[in-house]
């Protein structure tokens, strides 16, 4: 999921600081599990929000925040709020703050919250890096560890000097990742793999930006089937 | 003689290393290129060492070509892309600069520039194979090179690295990328370093032992505390202490000499690197108690 972190109050308000009214969007999927952009997150933003002197019109957790259609179908029912309304808000990631952007052609959109990785859930609201959409996974060759993610170098052929008793030298928290997937393919029985292959420098096309993916079948190509 | 002809004649090599300056004064640099120009066989030239910002290390290897001293140059992957990197190997190559070490380089947040992106576009290994790629007149993407490099290429190891054996495997690949000589990380245990070269030995190339010299008992210690893959064994540290805060360098200077001489007399590895970070002008007096001048 995205991991989001709330942004700093007096921040955010410096934003916002021109506008008086507001209308909020949370988002049931990552950012309430995060607990950045469900219903006590709103509450409690509306709040805080009050008590600077603002008007929050009104809000609600969208399904998929970044799912564009669907949010904007699920807005709807709050026109009446929605006219009186300045500014948006939206709690989720970057993503949905995006969609809010592309739904609310007339009306400045603001995120509440900083988007920082795709993570694991490793126990409630903690959180891990593990992958970095980098478009080519190379997972299969690396005990199913991503040395481009949990290796602060995103090095591919092993430790660097920098390794000390199995812990990084950008931080004694973070094991080193190499030696987690020598750990790994040893107990795998593929330590053999892992002195045979050196992996090839990576191939960076795979993740220029901005990507896109159809995955929807091509309606004619099928009828012509 | 070149670096390269001095290591496949047999004789023990020494090099040591100079660390280009944050700023354009180099008159102290040049000081210390001179102080070691005929004694050693080749010059490391770090770059932008613990990821400080400093001279770049090419500019720093063709002046030490302009002193009659041949320079190492140090190339880490931190920050260049395979463009950058490429582009600053052929530059090297018509400098006459022979000799490159491949490493992957500090992280910028051991460094004074934390903001900055890291690149590692590449790693060592691979860099490794970008060498002998360019070597033999082929760029990383596979297009043809008018004229192609010559250089003779170099990688490191941390014999002491803890957990070991993913090191190891490490130091192999490098060997397949077509490393030629190694610069060891510091080595103060001359028995475990002779384990280390039983296996090294297997391999056709040359290993220089890493020394660094002890400055006193508490650098020793924060060594161990603090710094990766280096181990300065007690009673290292116990002698430091006796000779007494004045006399601490002269013991350390001994103990680095010292350990010279036995590698040699011992014929255990190929030659020496001397880090002596900040005290080069103390590289020639290791070298005469060493009995090498």
């Amino acid at each position: 999921m995205i991991i989001t972190k709330k942004r700093d109050f007096q921040e955010l308000m410096e934003n916002i600081k021109n506008y008086k009214s507001f209308f909020l969007i949370g988002c049931s999927e990552c950012a309430s599990l995060c607990g950045t952009g469900n219903q006590e997150a709103i509450d409690a933003l509306t709040e805080a929000l009050k008590a600077e002197g603002k008007e929050v019109e009104g809000g609600f957790v969208a399904k998929t925040g970044c799912q564009v259609l669907g949010t904007k179908t699920e807005l709807k029912p709050f026109k009446e709020a929605l006219d009186k309304t300045e500014c948006i808000l939206v709690m989720s990631c970057g993503a949905g703050t995006q969609a809010a952007v592309e739904i609310f052609e007339d009306k400045p959109v603001y995120a509440t919250n900083d988007s920082l990785f795709l993570g694991n859930m490793t126990r409630f609201q903690f959180f891990d890096e593990r992958c970095s959409l980098c478009g080519k996974c190379i997972l299969d060759k690396t005990g199913g560890i991503c040395p481009i993610t949990a290796c602060p170098k995103g090095i591919l052929n092993g430790p660097c000097g920098g390794c000390k008793d199995g812990k990084c030298e950008v931080s004694p928290d973070i094991k080193c990742a190499w030696v987690r997937i020598y750990e790994r393919m040893k107990k795998l029985d593929r330590l053999q793999d892992l002195c045979d292959n050196a992996l090839e420098a990576k191939d960076w096309s795979s993740s220029i930006k901005p990507r896109t993916l159809v995955t929807r079948p091509d309606k004619k190509e099928e009828k012509k089937k | 003689m070149s670096f390269k002809d001095i290591l496949s004649s047999g004789k023990f090599v020494v090099t040591a290393e100079v660390g280009p300056p944050k700023g354009t004064d180099i008159k102290e640099m040049i000081h210390h290129i001179e102080l070691l120009k005929g004694k050693v066989d080749a010059l490391n030239v770090t770059d932008n060492q613990s990821a400080v910002m400093r001279i770049c290390s090419m500019a720093v290897c063709k002046i030490c070509l302009e002193h009659g001293v041949e320079p190492i140059l140090q190339m880490t992957c931190r920050d260049r892309n395979r463009i950058g990197l490429q582009s600053d190997l052929l530059g090297a190559s018509i400098l006459n600069i022979k000799n490159v070490l491949c490493m992957t380089g500090d992280h910028v947040l051991a460094g004074d520039h934390k903001q900055a992106k890291p690149v590692y576009d590449v790693e060592s290994v691979q860099l490794l194979g970008v060498v002998n790629s360019l070597n033999n007149g082929k760029d990383m993407a596979g297009n043809d090179l008018k004229g192609s490099t010559d250089f003779f290429q170099g990688a490191v190891v941390t014999p002491e690295a803890n957990p070991l054996e993913p090191q190891l495997i490490k130091f192999e690949k490098k060997v397949r990328a077509g490393a030629r000589f190694f610069q060891t990380q510091a080595i103060y245990d001359i028995n475990k370093f002779k384990d280390f070269m039983k296996y090294a030995k297997k391999f056709p190339v040359k290993i220089l032992a890493g020394i660094v010299v002890l400055k006193s008992a508490g650098m020793a210690n924060f060594i161990n505390n603090n710094v990766p893959g280096i181990r300065v064994p007690q009673e290292l540290i116990d002698e430091l202490k006796a000779a007494g805060k004045e006399k601490a360098l002269d013991t350390g200077l001994n103990i680095a000499a010292r350990h010279i001489k036995q590698l040699k007399e011992e014929n255990i590895c190929d030659g020496v690197h001397i880090m002596a970070i900040g005290m080069e002008d103390k590289v020639p007096t290791i070298m005469e108690r060493a009995g090498l001048l």
